[in-house]
């Protein structure tokens, strides 16, 4: 055979040449198949997804700001990571910033020593064992709780100071919005600018002002720890000495002081900040919970206004306007 | 006719893109064995590229033929297949094929096309790729470098070599 006699029978042949089955029913299946193929790959991918997504939330970033804290036994270089249930622990020479999941930040100062409790979107929770952070969160009130030995704080929307010892003596200094510290069913609301202190035995004491003049701290101290005989005269201490700007003390003071010296606690705080419309004497006294809360508004508005604009204007701490 | 299925089948119609099967098979299946020379493997092919053929039917705009669109994406799909196995055994001609070549509809002596048929599946892999596009399918020497991966001098040199085994087969 020639190469022209090739060509010619190569030209000859069928194009056209049916396969010796029908393979349309393996197409048909193979397309199928690939059709829902992805339905378990993707249930098993959004499965891996949820996993490593909750695994994710319930850790958060630290970063060692000075030296080498510890997270459980392993010294932190730069950053890592704290889960729940981790110590974090800082010596005399060494802190870290802990994210707050997303709703803020915690820094811890040294020789302090927190441990990651919850880490939820709808819950965080730190405990400090001993030492002190400065914690900053911007959230919707009661997302954020840092448990002590004393108490817990919870954060309404903040920033703050808390330090405590490992028995449960501490402070708490607040300078942004408003902290609640819990101990039982006994608490203390501390707003932008005060302080409250922190005992074992009687969780939070009296709040009071940054600037509050020492004999009327001792006399709140005296309230807080004394036993009922003494109380009274810490009572009437507390009362003489109050200005208008102590008003948040005298606050919570009427909802822990005996019945019988309720009246002259009340009177005392509405001659200083007269209670704002819809607040009644006798609705104070019993402790109505919308006449004690319809009075922290306005205290703690007076508050508010006097911090913020310290240094610009001057407020009127009986009626938190500003003066002529 | 063909327009109007492709177009229904872009659409993802099953009954039009089975209909694109029935009508195209056999060019794609013919194609398929003899460049692979094995008729199992020719089938499997086949269905390759059907399977790709709905994935990648949206990319086809109608700038050339569909049957010549198709044509190449079955090319393609049987020369990666090779590349990607790396598969150079030869297993033969099934005893069914020479039948199907026999039912096909064609012009010259049958016992010719069923002996240039088993011939060309005896061809070494490169030979065989080679000249059934230049020879069967008449693409030029750029065009099957570029699609097998071999210089255009290779093509040429495994198309002289396939015509010449080609030739001592037969006049055997």
């Amino acid at each position: 055979m020639n190469e022209s006699e090739l060509q010619d029978a190569v030209s000859r042949l069928p194009k056209r040449i049916e396969p010796p089955r029908d393979l349309w029913p393996g197409i048909e299946a193979r397309l199928w198949r690939r059709r829902w193929y992805w339905v378990p790959l993707a249930a098993a991918a959004v499965l891996v997804f949820l996993l490593i997504a909750r695994a994710e939330r319930s850790a958060w970033d630290v970063t060692a700001l000075a030296g080498r804290p510890l997270i459980g036994t392993t010294r932190l270089a730069a950053s890592g990571r704290l889960r729940v249930g981790d110590w974090l622990q800082t010596d005399d020479s060494s802190r870290a910033l802990i994210a707050v999941g997303r709703i803020g930040q915690v820094e811890v100062r040294p020789d302090t020593r927190v441990q990651l409790v919850v880490a939820k979107a709808n819950e965080h929770r730190l405990a400090l064992a001993r030492g002190t952070i400065d914690a900053k969160v911007d959230a919707v009130p009661r997302l954020f709780f840092v448990e002590t030995p004393a108490g817990t704080a919870i954060d309404l929307g903040c920033a703050y100071t808390l330090e405590t010892d490992s028995v449960g003596n501490g402070l708490l200094h607040v300078t942004a919005g408003e902290v609640e510290f819990q101990t039982g069913s006994h608490s203390s609301r501390v707003p932008l600018g005060a302080l409250a202190q922190i005992r074992p035995t009687t969780g939070p004491g009296i709040p009071y002002v940054e600037d509050a003049p020492a004999p009327f701290v001792r006399a709140l101290i005296g309230f807080d720890i004394e036993q009922r005989g003494t109380r009274a005269r810490a009572v009437r201490t507390v009362v003489a000495l109050a200005r208008p700007h102590d008003a948040l003390s005298l606050w919570h003071v009427l909802q822990r002081v005996d019945p019988s010296q309720r009246g002259v606690v009340y009177d005392r705080l509405a001659a200083l900040v007269p209670p704002p419309p819809g607040v009644t004497r006798r609705a104070a006294l019993a402790l109505e919970s919308r006449a004690l809360e319809g009075y922290w508004t306005k205290i703690q508005r007076i508050q508010f206004r006097i911090m913020v604009l310290q240094g610009v204007r001057e407020i009127d701490p009986r009626t938190g306007l500003a003066k002529p | 006719m063909s327009d109007d299925l492709v177009a229904r089948a872009q659409a993802g119609d099953q009954t039009a893109f089975r209909e694109l099967y029935r009508q195209h098979a056999g060019r794609v299946y013919a194609l398929c064995l003899r460049l692979t020379g094995d008729g199992r493997d020719a089938e499997e092919r086949t269905q390759d590229v059907f399977v790709r053929l709905w994935d990648k039917l949206r990319s086809f705009r109608g700038d050339s033929a569909f049957s010549s669109w198709l044509h190449r994406l079955a090319v393609n799909v049987v020369l990666n297949e090779r590349r990607t196995t790396g598969r150079r055994e030869r297993r033969g001609m099934p005893a069914e094929d020479p039948d199907n070549v026999a039912g096909a509809q064609h012009a010259a002596p049958l016992h010719l096309n069923i002996d240039l048929e088993r011939a060309i599946a005896e061809l070494p892999d490169g030979a065989r790729e080679v000249f059934v596009l230049y020879d069967i399918e008449g693409y030029g020497h750029a065009d099957i470098a570029q699609l097998v991966g071999i210089a255009e001098g290779t093509s040429k040199a495994q198309l002289f070599r396939a015509r010449r085994l080609l030739r001592e087969k037969l006049e055997r």
